[in-house]
């Protein structure tokens, strides 16, 4: 089997005393959509931070595409192709489009040493990114992010994360507090992100969203992966919501009973 | 949203609430004293302006980033001590005592800046102590005393910051063009340049910033000097035009500096900022200073009207931010 874009091998992360993540592998394919699904407190967030490059592992090795990558920082990740759209925080509403497009790459006119950016080339480029991810509503791109929706912003951060190549796009929980249309805008844009040869990690509560795009569907359970070949054309959402409790039916009925979770 | 004519564009700018408050400033002084608008009134307004808008106009991108500097007044009047004591000893030349304070100002600002994104100490605190620090270090080595000067006239440098000469009726201060010429830079900077997209980011959303790569500690870091170096220059100017240099000079000018920031439409919260703003708030305080003065209106009710103004001022941004808002 060829090797996958990203491996991550045998990963811990303790806080102090507490294990996070305990001895979690994990990898993700090229042109794969994966979805990342357990409880609150599971690890999800942890693993994703780590391979972000916001949090350090304890022990454990990470590879992209068989070749092994320390990631110590955010720029480090995104270095390596690694883009992670967090809901609301990777955009700044006071800038528009364009300059938050652009932000930290900005475009320089000639002569450098006057560190004048080329506005008139991001303008365009972010008028043609924006038609890309589907916005069909004519948004000049100099419109500052405060004033778009929810679902806009994402398909911002979306386009950003793929005109700048990245290979692997991570998005956490990114249909959090959208509305039904703009969830569907969301979901098109990560198939169209696949469709391009980009890779996702995609993180959300909602199972039903997670089914309707991912390849592939990992559960994790107290800091471990339980399952990591779910697939969603074969497996129901009361299977998987099964994985992700740990319990079975009946189990689930005995601890609302109780008013707590037998362990 | 494009095909909105050129007036609808320049009333939705946040700089036009200023700019209209500045003309009605103007024409209400004018009416009642015309004596406001003449050439020496005009001269000697804008001598002090000058200098105080030097360290506004550095604020205005400091307070984008989302931080702000309270130790400017002190630096204000450290700075011209610190060089006439070098001067006075004979250790230096005036020029050389001139770098000296620079360099020094320039340090206070590297550790401002260092407290401020290193320790992740707010700086209001910072500054804050920084004032106390410079303003006792001012008052201690001069004793209290105001510093001999020597008349500057004839020095090069003094001829440079402060060098007067008319244009028709107008005396005109070099420090002036010094202040156009900072206006042009730092709007350019803040406007055109990538830098400027980093402040505006930084003050923004760092995260998302840090998250991009920008190094927005470097940015603050070389703003909290930027800071230090305005003050530190308007300092000297001032005291170079006046002949004085007073270990207690530029007390409060902190607060009146930010307030010419805000009024202008800068964002005390960080992320939005506007030269053109500052230079409308620097005159608008400024003249509003001269002109009650002017019309007869006692000098010590001078804060009632600034006051005033800061507060009509942050409500009207408020109503502008909110119907901009449920605009679209």
């Amino acid at each position: 089997m060829a090797e996958p874009l990203i491996r991550m091998q045998n990963i811990r992360k303790s806080y102090g005393r507490v294990q996070a993540l305990e001895d979690v592998s994990f990898h993700v394919n090229e042109r794969e959509i994966v979805g990342l699904l357990g409880d609150n407190g599971a690890g999800k967030s942890t693993l994703i931070k780590v391979l972000s490059g916001a949090v350090p592992l304890t022990s454990g090795d990470i590879f992209i595409r068989g070749k092994k990558v320390s990631l110590r920082n955010t720029s480090d990740a995104i270095a390596h192709g690694i883009e992670t759209i967090y809901q609301d925080s990777a955009l700044v509403t006071q800038l528009s489009i364009a300059r938050n497009l652009f932000l930290g790459r900005e475009p320089i006119k000639p002569p450098r040493f006057l560190n004048r950016m080329d506005q008139d080339a991001m303008n365009t480029v972010a008028r043609d990114l924006l038609k890309q991810v589907g916005i069909s509503k004519n948004i000049p791109p100099t419109t500052p992010i405060g004033s778009l929706s929810g679902g806009e912003r994402q398909a911002v951060a979306i386009a950003r994360a793929m005109h700048f190549d990245s290979d692997l796009i991570i998005l956490d929980e990114p249909t959090n507090n959208l509305g039904v249309a703009e969830t569907q805008g969301v979901l098109s844009f990560v198939r169209n992100a696949r469709d391009s040869g980009h890779s996702c990690i995609f993180i959300a509560h909602n199972i039903h969203h997670v089914f309707q795009v991912v390849d592939r569907i990992v559960v994790m359970r107290r800091g471990k992966v339980v399952a990591d070949d779910i697939d969603p054309k074969k497996t129901s959402v009361a299977e998987v919501e099964r994985i992700i409790t740990g319990m079975s039916d009946k189990e689930i009925r005995d601890a609302i009973a109780d008013g707590k979770p037998s362990h | 949203m494009e095909h909105r004519s050129l007036i609808q564009r320049l009333i939705a700018r946040p700089e036009f609430g200023p700019l209209v408050l500045l003309v009605i400033e103007i024409a209400v002084f004018w009416s009642i004293n015309h004596d406001f608008l003449s050439p020496q009134n005009i001269s000697n307004t804008l001598a002090f302006t000058v200098e105080l808008g030097l360290i506004a106009l550095a604020m205005t991108l400091l307070m984008t980033s989302g931080e702000f500097d309270l130790s400017v007044g002190s630096l204000f009047g450290f700075s011209p001590v610190l060089m006439w004591t070098l001067f006075n000893s004979g250790l230096t030349s005036l020029e050389v005592g001139f770098v000296a304070a620079l360099l020094v100002a320039a340090f206070i600002g590297l550790v401002n800046g260092w407290f401020v994104t290193q320790l992740k100490i707010p700086s209001f605190l910072v500054t804050l102590g920084m004032l106390l620090v410079v303003r006792g270090t001012a008052l201690f080595v001069t004793d209290g005393f105001p510093q001999r000067t020597w008349s500057a006239e004839g020095s090069w440098l003094a001829e440079a910051l402060v060098g007067d000469f008319f244009i028709g009726p107008f005396r005109i201060y070099m420090s002036l063009f010094w202040f156009i010429a900072a206006a042009i830079a730092l709007g350019y900077v803040l406007t055109q340049s990538r830098t400027g997209n980093w402040i505006q980011a930084a003050g923004g959303n760092p995260n998302a910033a840090r998250a991009r790569g920008v190094n927005v500690s470097g940015v603050k870091i070389g703003l909290f000097v930027l800071s230090s170096l305005m003050a530190s220059l308007a300092g000297v100017i001032s005291s170079l035009r006046t002949s004085a240099a007073n270990p207690n000079s530029g007390t409060g000018y902190e607060l009146e500096v930010i307030a010419m920031v805000v009024i202008g439409g800068t964002a005390l919260t960080g992320g939005r900022g506007t030269i053109i703003g500052t230079v409308l708030g620097i005159l608008i305080l400024r003249v509003m200073r001269n002109g009650i003065v002017l019309i007869g209106v006692p000098g010590l009710a001078y804060n009632i009207f600034i006051g005033a103004i800061i507060l009509g001022m942050m409500a009207l941004h408020s109503w502008l931010e909110r119907r901009h808002q449920a605009g679209t």
